[in-house]
């Protein structure tokens, strides 16, 4: 939720650039995590996400930054000092924590600069099926009400004493039973809305702002395949090292 | 075979909301615990819930595909890593029930949630380990780990669906869910 809400807020460069020119870049930098060997290279890869992650955030909140950093730091070097011990090898270590840093972080800058209506008309541009984006939308707007729905039947049972919170032996009767009859009712009187508007999963959508490749998209592409040839001369040029 | 209609896909979206709140709800518990695929285990009994009741309302092949890539999609804005495991399961668990017949009949319920939950456990650990470091795969790929990890994860899934099968009866005798048997 914290993400839908951070991308509302940030009109940055990468927000306004095309939601799917940004879907495809994130999916070729994360391919490119898996293949790069060289710790350089990899470095570099991680630098830059880092550094548009960073940019991304400065935005949102400087007090969420400095523990964003401390505890990525924090993280990424107990996961390096546990790698030299396993692996007893330092530059491999490296390797592997700067490679997960790398394959972790385009999904986070995508969400943080992506509000889900984008990413929703992204999908429809790519022609994904209608169903799957109705589904889509749906999971989006309702997901936070049902979990307000599940946070009221624990507020519930806490109020007769029961906190059933941290006692999974209690989830099924005392939480979810509840809570799947609520779902089921919100099912049947969204269908009953949809239907009673005449929508029709199969009908062909329009988009009130299709999306337009514009000068911005052109320079955020050139940019990516500038830091992908770069990183891929750098794995190149050390391999082996 | 009746075609799927707005009821089915609102359905199946609303079971999707249900498995990402089971996975919201139970997977903190396990945030300690360092064993591969122990967050699967302890969200399929809840996650197992939503899928049977998607299966019995939406009884074609196909079921587990719409509620599963959904969740898929959504979770892409987590990690490609999930999506990618996710849609992997929901392949193999689709493929294995087309030959069934879809999720008409309780067995074949059962055999979709122990299918997918313990594929997910399966493609999770592997594809998680991999991410992390390619030797860890190699460790984790040992029978002796991935055997046990394989079971318990469809164990499970078994329980979600018979938790799943209670809540059935329960809607249906409140007039809520309308399943042939």
């Amino acid at each position: 939720m914290s993400i839908a809400r951070a991308s509302s807020k940030s009109p940055g460069f990468l927000t306004r650039v095309n939601p799917l020119a940004k879907i495809i870049v994130s999916l070729v930098i994360t391919g490119m995590a898996f293949s790069v060997k060289n710790v350089w290279a990899m470095g570099v890869l991680a630098a830059v996400l880092v550094v548009l992650l960073m940019l991304c955030i400065t935005r949102q909140n400087i007090r969420q930054i400095g523990q964003g950093m401390i505890a990525g730091t924090i993280a990424l070097l107990l996961f390096v000092a546990i790698g030299t011990l396993l692996l007893n090898n330092v530059q491999a270590a490296l390797l592997y924590g700067l490679r997960l840093v790398a394959i972790l972080l385009p999904t986070p800058l995508l969400a943080l600069t992506t509000p889900p209506a984008d990413l929703v008309r992204a999908l429809q541009a790519a022609k994904l099926p209608s169903f799957l984006i109705l589904s889509l939308m749906l999971t989006w707007r309702f997901l936070p009400i049902i979990q307000q729905e599940s946070q009221r039947i624990l507020e519930a049972n806490q109020l007769r004493g029961v906190d059933i919170s941290r006692q999974p032996q209690h989830w099924f009767a005392g939480l979810f039973v509840p809570l799947i009859f609520r779902i089921v009712s919100y099912a049947d009187d969204v269908t009953i809305g949809l239907e009673t508007r005449g929508y029709d999963p199969n009908a062909t959508r329009s988009m009130s702002q299709p999306l337009v490749w514009q000068l911005r998209d052109t320079l955020f592409v050139i940019g990516s395949v500038l830091v992908v040839v770069l990183v891929g001369y750098l794995d190149s040029v050390n391999a082996g090292g | 075979m009746k075609p799927w209609t707005l009821k089915d896909y609102v359905f199946a979206a609303f079971m999707t909301i249900g498995i990402a709140v089971a996975s919201a709800i139970a997977v903190p518990l396990t945030l300690g615990i360092p064993l591969p695929g122990v967050r699967t285990i302890v969200w399929a009994p809840f996650g197992g819930i939503f899928l049977t009741l998607g299966m019995a309302r939406l009884q074609r092949s196909g079921s587990v595909a719409l509620m599963i890539g959904t969740l898929a999609l959504l979770l892409s804005r987590l990690s490609w890593i999930i999506t990618a495991f996710l849609v992997i399961s929901l392949v193999i668990t689709e493929i294995m029930m087309l030959v069934r017949g879809g999720y008409r009949s309780k067995f074949n319920r059962l055999l979709g949630n122990v299918i997918f939950f313990a594929s997910t456990t399966v493609t999770g650990a592997l594809i998680g380990a991999y991410t992390a470091s390619p030797g860890l795969t190699q460790w984790l790929s040992q029978p002796w780990i991935l055997l046990p990890m394989t079971l318990l994860s469809g164990l499970a899934g078994a329980i979600g669906w018979w938790l799943g099968e209670l809540v059935i009866k329960q809607l249906q005798r409140a007039g809520k869910l309308d399943v042939d048997r």
